[in-house]
């Protein structure tokens, strides 16, 4: 009788267990996707002061400045699904990547005092926005793992947990990258 | 830092004449110092004949404080060559290393920034450095010493009570400004429990304690090799990119030893571990040595270019 009921509340007890993980590993994933979001909003900070410092230098790039800051507004405006956020992110990634290549053709702007602080800025941005993408990632792929593994997966499909979508670096970054290294000197 | 050919060059016009001045000093120092061999080992001889054997080990104690005094008089009387070979000889090769630095033999990185490291979790209680640099390349300030750092453990109670040291590192210390800014703390370690336990080893890793949280970063090869633990998991990766964590493996290989890193305050700490007294010299060999003076070199270059091996002087993350 004894051993029944100590083999019940083993069972129980890592029954519980179970769950617990399980949930704790989902909210890693939020909490983390949370810290993308915030390096997101850093990012959008910086928009408005690097179109004002480089307005008066780039006559020939107006309409990708306009175009940022009206990407900018919309990103901002919220009431976005996740898709389309993603998507405006790629485009303002590009846009920025775009004016941090155009500066190559003016060397004024290139020895501009606020434009060296705002794109060590920018490059600290970026890092930390690959960071926390990392650290998404490595919240998804442990979710993943106990998701898809016996005998937490058992428990999974009882709370319906599902396999969660890993961040894939959009091209665009990559070749935002890049152009961060033109100004490794 | 220049190649092999202008360190020949080096040493032939700066360091050799003052090495051929040294070089007498040592052969009088060994002189004294054989003469003190030989006269410990009279004592002991005439100890052995004149002192009764009356079953106790009283004999054997006062031999052995006889030699251990021959040492303490063979190491004083070799201390101020030794001094002079630190004062003009390496202080002359790290200057030839780079102009910028400052060599200071009997300086030490301070205790409290080994500890702050939180490296060790041993608690240190006793600790002693030499041959201490610092110095600043390009943007980057860094400083490096020798370093011994031990702990205590007693045993026994009243008249019995033994204290006994045990070292748990030795090596060099080295601490360099960060190019990036960061308020938590990374420790990059040795992985001791993953590549001898494997998947349990790293339910360990998971329960350290004090360390912060374990970071599992996405480098295998990485993580065979070290367990990276933190307070925050996006700061960790912010410092840990994967450029870094290329080059502190190729760092690791370069040296083939045990390398501890933590990033606290904005800074590196790097622990390496070397079982050699380095920037010493010796007693019973000539010391006019092309070979033993590019070795000295080749130890200060390598410590040296930690600072282009992790990358510190790329400031483009709104540090200067």
């Amino acid at each position: 009788m004894i051993i029944a009921i100590i083999i019940v509340v083993l069972v129980l007890l890592f029954i519980m267990g179970l769950y617990n993980s399980l949930v704790r590993k989902k909210n890693d994933v939020e909490n983390s996707f949370g810290s993308i979001d915030a390096m997101l909003k850093k990012r959008y900070d910086l928009i408005p002061n690097l179109v004002a410092t480089v307005k008066e230098y780039m006559k020939h790039e107006k309409n990708l400045l306009t175009e940022i800051t009206q990407l900018r507004t919309e990103v901002l405006k919220g009431g976005l699904s996740e898709d389309e956020r993603i998507d405006l992110d790629n485009k303002i990634t590009k846009q920025l990547s775009g004016i941090m290549v155009a500066v190559e053709n003016y060397p004024d702007l290139k020895a501009n005092q606020n434009f060296l602080q705002l794109q060590a800025a920018w490059n600290e941005v970026e890092e930390q926005l690959s960071a926390a993408r990392r650290a998404f990632n490595a919240a998804v792929t442990s979710y993943n793992n106990a998701v898809e593994t016996f005998p937490s997966n058992i428990m999974a499909g009882m709370m319906n947990y599902t396999r969660k979508k890993v961040f894939e670096i959009p091209e665009t970054e990559r070749q935002n990258l890049s152009a961060k290294d033109l100004f490794n000197s | 830092m220049e190649n092999t050919k202008s360190f020949r060059e080096f040493y032939d016009n700066q360091l050799l004449p003052d090495l051929k001045i040294l070089d007498q000093q040592r052969k009088k120092v060994s002189r004294t110092a054989l003469l003190i061999a030989l006269l410990v080992l009279l004592v002991v001889v005439a100890e052995t004949k004149l002192i009764p054997s009356d079953g106790n080990d009283w004999k054997g104690f006062v031999q052995i404080i006889t030699v251990v005094i021959g040492f303490i008089f063979i190491s004083v009387a070799s201390q101020g060559y030794r001094k002079n070979f630190k004062k003009q000889i390496i202080s002359k090769i790290t200057k030839f290393v780079n102009n910028d630095l400052v060599y200071n033999p009997d300086g030490s990185i301070s205790k409290p920034d080994f500890v702050n490291s939180n490296i060790f979790k041993n608690s240190c209680d006793r600790f002693k450095g030499e041959d201490h640099i610092c110095g600043t390349i390009d943007k980057t300030k860094i400083e490096f010493s020798e370093v011994v750092a031990q702990y205590k453990t007693t045993s026994g109670t009243g008249s019995n009570r033994k204290t006994t040291y045990h070292t748990f590192f030795k090596g060099i210390f080295f601490i360099a400004d960060f190019n990036k800014n960061f308020s938590t703390r990374t420790f990059v370690l040795p992985d001791f429990a993953e590549k001898t336990f494997g998947k349990l080893g790293q339910k360990m890793q998971s329960m350290n304690l004090g360390r912060g949280e374990l970071i599992k970063l996405e480098n295998p090869e990485f993580e065979k090799e070290f367990v990276v633990y933190g307070d925050d998991q996006v700061e960790a990766r912010y410092i840990l990119s994967t450029a870094l964590m290329q080059r502190i493996l190729d760092f690791k290989n370069k040296w083939k030893t045990k390398v501890y890193l933590s990033f606290v305050d904005s800074k590196v700490n790097i622990a390496i571990e070397i079982k050699k007294n380095l920037f010493e010299t010796r007693l019973f060999k000539s010391i006019v040595d092309y070979d033993l003076m590019e070795e000295n070199m080749n130890y200060l270059v390598l410590l040296v270019e930690i600072v282009n091996d992790l990358n510190l002087n790329t400031r483009i993350w709104n540090k200067d």
